[in-house]
């Protein structure tokens, strides 16, 4: 049977449970965000290094020219290396049935017996390839989905300059694209980029590498130097156009996965500390409510001998139960939502399987980190209720000391009323719980700046990047670099307006003991497709000697403008150059060197050369632009524009709309819960005061007035201050992103700002009019009698 | 002296309220409370009354019904021209505003407002206020104007709720136990200040009490048992509050 202190706990329970549930909500905000971040990150990890393990994922990649296989060998003399695998990798062109567009992929080889040492790939549906059988591939599913590929259908693949039909065998997943897009893009665009697998000596054949390999994958022994493998591993490829080997750490795929992961564990950690101290607070003013109208049965409790202990227990109690209550709704939320968020992911990461997993340590963290937070909120009250002499307790309080509030004292009390009098004075009486309402509400408002910031500056780098860099419609790369002839070519295909040329050059670029390994630009000294931009947006003219670089790459490397850099030409003779450091371009995506495009050459030692061109195309003959250029032989890559727009919205708004939408339920809730509870204790103390103001002649409206006059009060304290909030958590975040792939600038609008700014008054007008509705049952009769 | 004599007679004057089988009912079935059962009554302007009577008598349903607090279960009640049994909501409040003056055991006062400021909270929204300072000066607080409830001693704080009460110059005087808190030099005080207000401004004045010294102040005394008038006394003349004891 439950003792007769718990059934006390319970129904008292019963009386404020609308407090109790706003202060559960609260918490289990914060709860929903650190399960959900926590097993997100267990989900991620654990599944990925499954899947690296199993998939047996390489640890030291590298690309070269051509190296014949005999070379293998040496390699693998190389202390520390358990396993390499080589192989072919090369970029084509393709033709898919239904896509306007030429879409183009990576191509790489397995072997023709067996199974790769390393990279194993795993087949989603179809089968493998069969040893012997000829002119089938393995299509990544990331590409598959997007053109809805099934085993059986055909493509065809500009293999070297020859179409060449293809059936797709099976659809597969890699270790090495669990994140899949085009080399050097921010964004993935899977309807036209892919990657594909064909069996060693078929794709060999068609690139006159029968004998040789161009890439390069190893896996370490336990405790080896990855360093140190490098170091002995790149001279060794060197000769044979060897682009510099390197780990798992600048591995497109593998980065993007890391990325993410940092970003949940800011998540898992600032957040719930910030919802968990207001839900400790709001837990505190609850009971301390409690505990003063309990005054007289704590003295009676003490009176029949029970003992301190006994009393803070069931008043910590109540705290528990609330804690219970958002832990369970918090776990469901983070659950849910995980679930969620798992989804978003398919859009990006690409997993044999990767299924939410409760990460159950974190419901143990949740529950520590959010008892812990209520046993603070409350300790102190409980422990003065507990210390209060019997005899003492049985005396009502005495009646609360008030004084003239500061903004009267400043001498314009004549021109405040009654009403706002007594508001004022009531929030500065208490300027603990003034001071957490308003730190709830500009909570609220705060976080709802965050993804609005987030969705703002990235808009802004797409707008940058598309409308203010890269003008052009259509940028497209050949699989060699060919002379300016090419250029006359695609000048005469149907609906081109104009028609610039670009050159690629890799290239090591080092400055003191630092260096990056980068394409430099070469294009027209004043472009008007890829326009290198200085601060200000001005475009910068490209000098015919010297290089601009990335104020990014600049930083990257500790140099400045007159700095020469050093340049080793990964590519051609293979030459090395100082350059001298003329401009920084303020570009937002990546990291780029620029020079003018026949110094480019003249600094190679080579002539007329272009590895491609970008394209203005007349927009009523775009198709018959597509369809022509399918037909142009040794194209490696086409990157269009409108469809990276369009995959944009598709996949990174739509998350964004999603984290959106979390954190405005979460806005909502806390300013509801906020102004809900300020509201209910401000009328359980008061009741009996605002009854006798009624009975006196106030209307029921007179009366709200003076408890909406402290709520909007608090509110117009709150709103600018959560705004200031928002901006700094926003601040915090954005320029978080700031690295060599992407860096959001920090942007702010109105419109941003206005909607918080709505979503926290929408939210607590309702919660203030729910109380208020309350008033019709204030006990007019009650008042006249005597004080509880 | 007899403090009445200007006064003219009782039955003379203009009747404020007047009750008829006036029945209060609370709950139902086994559970039936019969606070009022069947009660006649007439009240008139200017007359000091006193309720008296046990726990329990229904005096104190009485006054909320006067005070348009409560709704009677059967019977009439009218305040002059008004149907108290069946005003609206707005109608009551509007009473209470414009015609009535509550002062009630615990004095009821907004804590966060000073004395002149619980006046001039009702001196705002009412018709035809006094100045909140002269209504503290009747009940002798001219000195405490600027004090806050907490700094002002029991009686004090009953006088300021006494100020608060006339300031809008009601026609009824409510008094709920006025003194029931206080000890009898502070409650004769704050009878002298209800006396004052009552012969001066001429307010129908109602106090409850069990305190059955306090009848002699009276105009009438109402006797109240088992929810009804058990019988009415009326005094020929009003004794001074300073002469009673108790």
């Amino acid at each position: 049977m439950l003792p007769h202190l718990d059934r006390k706990l319970w129904r008292d329970l019963g009386h404020m449970k609308g407090q109790a549930v706003a202060v559960a909500l609260v918490m289990a905000c914060g709860l929903t965000m650190l399960i959900m971040a926590r097993s997100l990150i267990y989900s991620l990890e654990s599944t990925r290094d499954e899947y690296y393990r199993a998939h047996r994922f390489a640890e030291v990649f590298a690309y070269l020219k051509r190296a014949p296989l005999s070379l293998v060998e040496r390699v693998r003399a190389i202390p520390g290396i358990s396993a390499a695998q080589p192989g072919i990798s090369v970029q084509v062109t393709l033709d898919i049935p239904g896509l306007d567009e030429p879409a183009s992929g990576n191509v790489r080889s397995l072997p023709d017996f067996g199974e790769p040492e390393l990279n194993r790939l795993f087949l989603r549906r179809g089968q493998w390839l069969q040893p012997g059988k000829r002119r089938e591939v393995l299509v990544s599913e990331a590409f598959a989905d997007a053109n809805k590929l099934q085993p059986g259908h055909q493509i065809a693949l500009l293999l070297n300059g020859r179409r060449q039909d293809f059936r797709v065998a099976g659809i597969v997943l890699s270790p090495e694209f669990i994140f899949e897009s085009r080399p050097g893009a921010a964004l993935p665009d899977n309807r036209t980029y892919g990657v594909f697998w064909m069996p060693y000596e078929e794709l060999a054949y068609a690139f006159d590498l029968y004998g040789a390999f161009n890439s390069l994958t190893l896996k370490l022994e336990p405790g080896a130097s990855e360093r140190a493998v490098i170091a002995a591993l790149d001279p060794l490829l060197e000769p044979f156009g060897g682009r510099g080997a390197f780990g798992r750490a600048d591995h497109p795929s593998h980065i993007r996965v890391l990325d993410e992961i940092g970003v949940l564990r800011t998540l898992s950690i600032a957040f719930p500390i910030v919802f968990l101290s207001v839900a400790a607070f709001m837990t505190n003013a609850v009971l301390s409510r409690l505990l003063n109208l309990q005054r007289e049965q704590i003295a009676i409790l003490k009176a029949f001998g029970f003992g301190n202990r006994q009393i803070v227990l069931h008043y910590l109690k109540f705290a528990f139960v609330m804690v219970a209550g958002g832990t369970v709704l918090g776990s469901i939320g983070g659950y849910f939502q995980g679930q969620q968020l798992v989804k978003m992911y398919h859009l990006f990461f690409r997993f044999p399987e990767l299924a939410f997993r409760l990460d159950r340590s974190a419901f143990v963290v949740a529950l520590f980190v959010s008892a812990f937070a209520a046993v603070v909120g409350v300790f102190g009250a409980v422990r003065r209720a507990a210390k209060l002499p019997p005899a003492d307790a049985m005396r009502p309080e005495p009646p609360a000391n008030y004084r003239p509030a500061l903004l009267e004292r400043t001498g314009i009390s004549h021109l405040l009323s009654h009403s706002f009098r007594i508001a004022v004075r009531n929030l500065e009486r208490r300027p603990v719980q003034a001071f957490f309402t308003v730190a709830g509400l500009a909570l609220a408002t705060g976080i709802m700046i965050v993804p609005n910031c987030f969705r703002d500056s990235v808009t802004h780098v797409l707008g940058f990047q598309w409308d203010v860099v890269q003008r052009q419609d259509i940028t497209v790369g050949l699989i060699e670099p060919g002379n300016r002839r090419a250029q006359h070519a695609f000048a005469h295909l149907p609906g081109v307006l104009a028609v610039e040329p670009l050159r690629s050059a890799f290239a090591r670029i080092s400055f003191q003991h630092r260096h990056r390994q980068i394409g430099i630009q070469g294009q027209p000294r004043a472009a008007q497709h890829s326009r290198v931009v200085a601060k200000g947006n001005t475009q910068i003219a490209l000098p015919s000697d010297g290089i601009v670089v990335s104020s990014k790459l600049a930083e990257v490397l500790g140099a400045k403008i007159g700095d020469e850099l050093h340049v080793e030409f990964l590519e051609g003779k293979r030459l090395v150059r100082d350059v001298t450091l003329l401009g920084l371009a303020e570009d937002l995506a990546g990291i780029s060197a620029y020079m003018e495009l026949d110094g480019l050459n003249r600094l190679m030692g080579e002539g007329d050369v272009v590895t491609g061109a970008s394209f203005t195309i007349d927009a009523a003959h775009k198709a018959d632009f597509l369809r022509a250029l399918k037909t142009v032989p040794r194209i490696g890559w086409v990157a269009i524009k409108e469809s990276l727009r369009e995959n944009f919205a598709k996949t990174t708004a739509a998350s964004i709309n999603l984290i959106q939408m979390i954190y405005l339920v979460f806005a909502t809730v806390v300013a509801f819960g906020v102004v809900y509870n300020n509201a209910r204790i401000s009328l359980a103390e008061r009741s009996r005061e605002l009854a006798t103001l009624r009975v006196i002649g106030f209307s029921q409206g007179e009366v709200g007035a003076v408890l909406v006059t402290e709520l909007v009060l608090l509110a117009l304290c709150a709103v600018p201050l959560g705004l200031l909030l928002g901006t700094g958590f926003a601040t915090a975040i954005v320029t978080q992103v700031n690295t060599e792939t992407v860096r959001l600038p920090l942007v702010f609008t109105t419109h941003n700002f206005a909607f918080a700014v709505m979503v926290v008054t929408i939210a607590s007008t309702l919660s203030g009019l729910l109380v208020l509705r309350r008033l019709n049952q204030l006990n007019l009769v009650g008042a006249l009698r005597a004080p509880e | 002296m007899n403090s009445s004599s200007d006064n003219p007679p009782a039955t003379a004057r203009s009747q404020v309220f007047r009750a008829r089988g006036l029945t209060k009912v609370y709950g139902s079935g086994d559970a039936e409370v019969r606070a009022l059962a069947g009660v006649d009554l007439d009240l008139r302007a200017g007359e000091l009354v006193v309720l008296l009577g046990p726990s329990g008598s229904g005096k104190t349903t009485l006054l909320n019904m006067l005070g348009g607090l409560d709704v009677p279960t059967d019977g009439e009640l009218a305040y002059r021209d008004l149907d108290l049994t069946h005003a609206t909501d707005p109608q009551l409040t509007r009473y209470r505003r414009d015609s009535v003056g509550f002062i009630f055991q615990f004095y009821n006062l907004i804590p966060s407002l000073t004395a002149r400021e619980n006046v001039g909270l009702i001196t705002e929204i009412a018709r035809d206020p006094m100045a909140p300072e002269a209504a503290l000066e009747m009940v002798g607080l001219s000195p405490r104007l600027d004090h806050f409830p907490a700094q002002l001693s029991g009686g004090e704080q009953q006088r300021v709720a006494i100020a608060r009460a006339i300031a809008k110059r009601p026609e009824v005087l409510l008094c709920d136990e006025p003194t029931g808190a206080l000890d009898v030099r502070t409650g004769i005080v704050v009878l002298e200040a209800i006396e004052r207000v009552n012969r001066e401004l001429g307010t129908l004045t109602v106090i409850i009490t069990h305190n059955a010294v306090m009848a002699d102040m009276a105009d009438r005394v109402i006797h109240f048992s088992d929810g009804r008038v058990h019988h009415i006394h009326e005094n020929a003349s009003r004794a001074r509050p300073d002469s009673l004891k108790w």
